[in-house]
């Protein structure tokens, strides 16, 4: 399994769901699975992804919201777990993109464990592991949500579009897709 | 000046910034800011308690791109630990809401370790093209949160109200 094909799987599961995406990797991929629909796509702010995700999903709570992760992200914005687990939104999902590299920045080990689903779960969230597509559909659709979904892939490529938004048009596609 | 007083500002200011459209807030906790997270909480205003100052901005950037007015509250400290957060999201991304930030390192401080941020507070802002709106007198408080607001929404840019020490000094 690869990113885009990770998040082609997050995106069957919830078609109509607000997405957030993580600089890097989880913004390319997000762009090649959905053909650069209208999701909330960061082009940097690393770190800051879950919990913007946690902003959208309170001001929507009637949406589905996903956020597309990166590991390298999830562990600088690690304290976001914390705040994901304290105010619990009950139509949030975290999916982590987890290969264990820095993959924008020349795929640099990420140096710590990872383990997110394990954190996740002594926080109180659910939680699960998913290493094939068929497994990240079936556990984006069961996850009762708050949610964290560790997406573990092998095949380190890179998805295609670039990662480096417009930010002006990023925001007005999104609040035009969230107001709906 | 008195408990009462000091609180009475803030107070008025939640209830300027309620008045404004403010619907939800996420906060560090903080002496100062208490009193004005609690007059939010008074008027239904959800007040989320963040791990890290930058975890707000990030939410407050995620609620405003959804199409909400969120708020701020964080002490000027914790702006050193905020700014990629303001620099590559709220920023560039034209997420403009009101924040109010808490002066330490100023007037009255006997810390050293706040004076540094202290003193270079507006000046970060400043270089990251934010314009801020010092609050100093406690009659100002609707008129700052009036015009905080405007800013923040119609010039779609990140307003901060300076919370200056003298509002506690008997200004």
């Amino acid at each position: 399994m690869n990113p885009t094909q990770a998040v082609h799987a997050l995106l069957r599961a919830s078609p109509d769901a607000l997405f957030v995406a993580s600089l890097g990797t989880a913004t390319s991929a997000l762009r090649a699975a959905s053909d650069d629909g209208p999701h909330l796509y960061m082009g940097g702010a690393m770190g800051s992804a879950l919990a913007a995700a946690v902003g959208v999903a309170g001001k929507r709570p009637q949406r589905g919201v996903v956020a597309v992760l990166g590991d390298g992200e999830s562990l600088m914005g690690a304290g976001s777990l914390w705040c994901l687990a304290g105010i619990r939104p009950p139509n949030l999902l975290a999916a982590v993109l987890a290969d264990g590299h820095y993959t924008i920045t020349g795929g640099q080990p990420l140096g710590a464990p990872g383990g997110f689903a394990e954190v996740a779960r002594a926080l109180g969230l659910h939680a699960e592991v998913a290493d094939s597509e068929a497994e990240v559909e079936r556990a984006a659709r069961a996850l009762p949500r708050p949610a964290l979904l560790e997406i573990r892939y092998d095949e380190r490529t890179w998805p295609g579009p670039s990662p480096f938004v417009d930010p002006p048009v990023v925001r007005f596609r999104f609040e035009s897709a969230a107001s709906r | 000046m008195t408990a009462e007083a000091q609180s009475s500002w803030q107070r008025a200011l939640a209830h300027a910034l309620c008045g404004c459209g403010v619907e939800a807030a996420a906060w560090v906790p903080d002496k100062r800011l208490a009193p004005i997270a609690a007059g939010l909480e008074a008027e239904s205003v959800v007040v989320h308690t963040l791990t890290r100052e930058e975890e707000c901005f990030a939410w407050a950037a995620g609620f405003r791109a959804a199409g909400g007015l969120p708020l701020v509250l964080i002490q000027c400290s914790g702006l050193g630990n905020s700014l990629n957060a303001i620099g590559s999201l709220v920023v560039p991304y034209g997420l403009g809401f009101p924040a109010l930030i808490s002066m330490r390192g100023a007037l009255g401080e006997r810390n050293p370790a706040q004076t540094a941020l202290g003193r270079s507070t507006v000046a970060m802002l400043g270089l990251l093209g934010i314009q801020v709106f010092p609050l100093r007198r406690a009659a100002d408080v609707g008129m700052l949160a009036r015009g905080a607001v405007d800013v923040a929404e119609g010039a779609r840019e990140l307003a901060p109200i300076i919370l200056e020490p003298e509002l506690d000094l008997g200004g």
